[in-house]
């Protein structure tokens, strides 16, 4: 029966009409909670955000929405593993909500495709994309049931899936996507989850968290890549230029630091084995952010930056902590220590960017951000797994446009104090010359 | 009777339970959280200034100073036509985001250090050496000329997390009432 609640919980990511597939009743709840789940995210209105001050321009360039396919290829990423990471658990509640988040990313990338590419070419994205997330279910079952038939069979169909997509994507690029080019992108990105999850289930996290970080990163900057080819180059031409690149780095490495805080402080609050390496995924990340402050404001800034945002990062998993210890006197301690890093936080990023982000509203939207971690840890604890995702569905989204915020002002600030003007590296010398280069 | 002896089997048997209850004995002790010990990273890479430039096609080989701003936001240039220099207030080749490196095209009576700058092609490799003995590779991707009146600073200067390299020399005729090359010549390459 649990094959059988898997198989078609699995389906339910793909179609609300497996609610009428009759299973057994213990599988029917869960399997219906995911239906469930998926028809509500189906009426979701594509970037749905949470904060309405960071809220970008209401309908979006092609430029805007291809950055909004990338974060929503890479947060695809991270919800895969997370489902195939919780198969092998063994979590059953826990992979219901898993996919649950799945059918809403798979949704909203639908719909954003839909914008991006026309309704033909979503009705087409849709389900091939849902089937490749079936496989992938597919194959962390067998790993979890240590079926290696089952595993083959998911590993055929994978196949079948990246030569499909591949041809998919190649084709709507009308030439500009090569189709050897599109198919071993695919081809990596499910080598990344299926590595990911071969090492969680061989109790290997450090590998696995360093092939997920990978698998972000890949399927982040594959979703740039993909609208690039797919639109037409008059529409993504703007991409190149350094505030969109800024706007796509920054808001690459700070939804990273959603996913792995979260994903470092559900390990904490329920005291799994896989702390250690999510904590050094997360540090990871950390220094890439400060390496990123480092190339914006310079090494003395991007220590401070470094400083403040531990602070923040370790009350975050101190309050995870403590909340699994049911220490209430930490948790409040944790609350604290946030309360001040906001505050802090907030006067040097306006510092850094001479007013352009003011005090009150980073250190709003960094409390909001801290607020929806600290929820996100307690429904963990109280092991309610629908709102831990739904939480993190919407933190991530959080960050995407406070990502976009800071990569703006950011961009502001250090532009007003670039060099003026060309270059005077010539004295004519060379007059003669120089003017038939 | 009975009573007395329903009480006698009541007391052994809390006689015989009582050592081995387990509530009596205290709950074994929570296994560390490791997350109670974990420490944010305090550190990053960062990458050391350069020092010395190769270009072998372009027989490009010199050492690298330091360049500022001018007080009117002009970019300084080196005193010496025969050195290149970087740009300290942008990112450190290697490091991500654009490195500016500038060299003059020509002195008052003769080459520069870029002199033939505008003959770099595609895939040119160029290697910049660091202060900790590293070195940083980079290829040319384009290379461009422009009136310094439309110079394009956010594409030279502006930053991304990129890691990327430009050359900048002059080009173009000479203004003899200004004393200066009318136009830039830019080339743009990325990290290997």
């Amino acid at each position: 029966m649990r094959k059988l609640g898997y198989r078609i919980a699995a389906i339910a990511v793909v179609t609300a009409t497996a609610a009428t597939v009759a299973v057994g009743s213990a599988s029917a709840g869960r399997i219906a909670a995911a239906v469930r789940a998926t028809e509500t995210t189906a009426q979701t209105p594509v970037g749905r955000m949470v904060a309405a001050d960071l809220r970008a321009p209401a309908g979006g360039s092609p430029a805007d929405l291809a950055v909004q396919f990338e974060a929503l290829l890479g947060q695809h990423a991270v919800l895969a593993a997370n489902m195939m990471r919780s198969r092998v658990r063994g979590d059953d509640d826990f992979v219901q909500a898993a996919n649950a988040s799945l059918g809403q990313n798979t949704t909203d990338m639908t719909g954003l495709v839909g914008q991006l590419f026309g309704a033909p070419t979503a009705e087409k994205f849709r389900p091939l994309w849902s089937q490749h997330v079936v496989a992938l279910f597919g194959y962390a079952g067998a790993l979890a049931d240590h079926d290696d038939q089952a595993k083959t069979t998911a590993r055929t169909q994978l196949t079948r899936f990246e030569g499909q997509l591949a041809a998919f994507f190649s084709g709507a690029s009308q030439g500009r996507l090569p189709l050897a080019t599109a198919r071993s992108l695919v081809v990596m990105h499910i080598q990344h989850l299926t590595g990911q999850a071969d090492a969680y289930a061989a109790g290997d996290y450090a590998k696995s968290d360093a092939l997920s970080r990978l698998g972000f990163q890949h399927t982040y900057d594959l979703g740039l890549g993909l609208a690039k080819a797919l639109l037409p180059p008059a529409d993504t031409a703007v991409l190149e230029q350094p505030v969109w690149r800024l706007r796509s780095q920054l808001g690459k490495l700070l939804a990273e630091h959603a996913v792995l805080i979260e994903d470092a402080t559900r390990a904490a609050v329920t005291r799994t084995p896989d702390f250690s390496a999510a904590g050094a995924s997360l540090n990871a990340n950390t220094s890439d952010i400060a390496a990123a402050m480092d190339t914006l404001f310079g090494g003395t800034a991007a220590r401070q930056f470094q400083t403040l945002w531990g602070s923040h990062v370790e009350a975050l998993v101190s309050y995870a902590a403590a909340t699994a210890g049911q220490d209430e006197a930490k948790q409040k301690q944790a609350r604290d220590r946030l309360t001040s890093f906001q505050q802090r936080m907030g006067k040097f990023l306006s510092d850094a960017t001479s007013g352009r982000a003011t005090p009150a509203a980073m250190t709003s939207a960094l409390a909001e951000h801290d607020r929806m971690l600290l929820e996100h840890a307690d429904a963990y604890a109280a092991k309610d797994y629908p709102k831990a995702h739904t939480i993190a569905y919407e933190t991530y989204d959080h960050m995407f446009h406070l990502a976009r915020t800071l990569a703006d002002a950011f961009g502001g600030a250090v532009a007003a104090r670039l060099p003026k003007g060309g270059a005077q590296t010539g004295f004519g010398g060379l007059a003669g010359v120089v003017e038939h280069f | 009777m009975r009573r007395f002896a329903a009480a006698l089997v009541a007391v052994a048997l809390l006689t015989a339970c009582g050592p081995d209850r387990p509530e009596s004995e205290p709950p074994p002790p929570a296994p560390p959280n490791p997350a109670d010990s974990f420490s944010s990273s305090t550190t990053y890479e960062t990458v050391a200034r350069p020092t010395h430039i190769r270009i072998p096609s372009l027989k490009v080989d010199s050492k690298i100073i330091d360049l500022g701003l001018q007080p009117d936001g002009e970019i300084e240039v080196p005193s010496s036509v025969s050195v290149a220099g970087w740009y300290d207030g942008g990112p450190r080749p290697g490091q991500d985001g654009p490195a500016v490196i500038l060299g003059h095209v020509d002195s008052s009576n003769g080459p520069g250090i870029f002199v033939d700058l505008h003959k770099v092609k595609t895939g040119t490799v160029i290697e910049v050496d660091r202060a900790d003995g590293s070195t940083a590779t980079f290829k040319i991707s384009k290379l461009s000329r422009v009136a310094k009146t439309r110079f394009p600073t956010d594409l030279v200067y502006a930053p991304s997390l990129d890691p990327t390299l430009r050359l900048v020399t002059c080009g173009g005729t000479f203004d003899q009432a200004r004393g200066s090359y009318r136009d830039n010549v830019i080339a743009y390459a990325d990290a290997v």
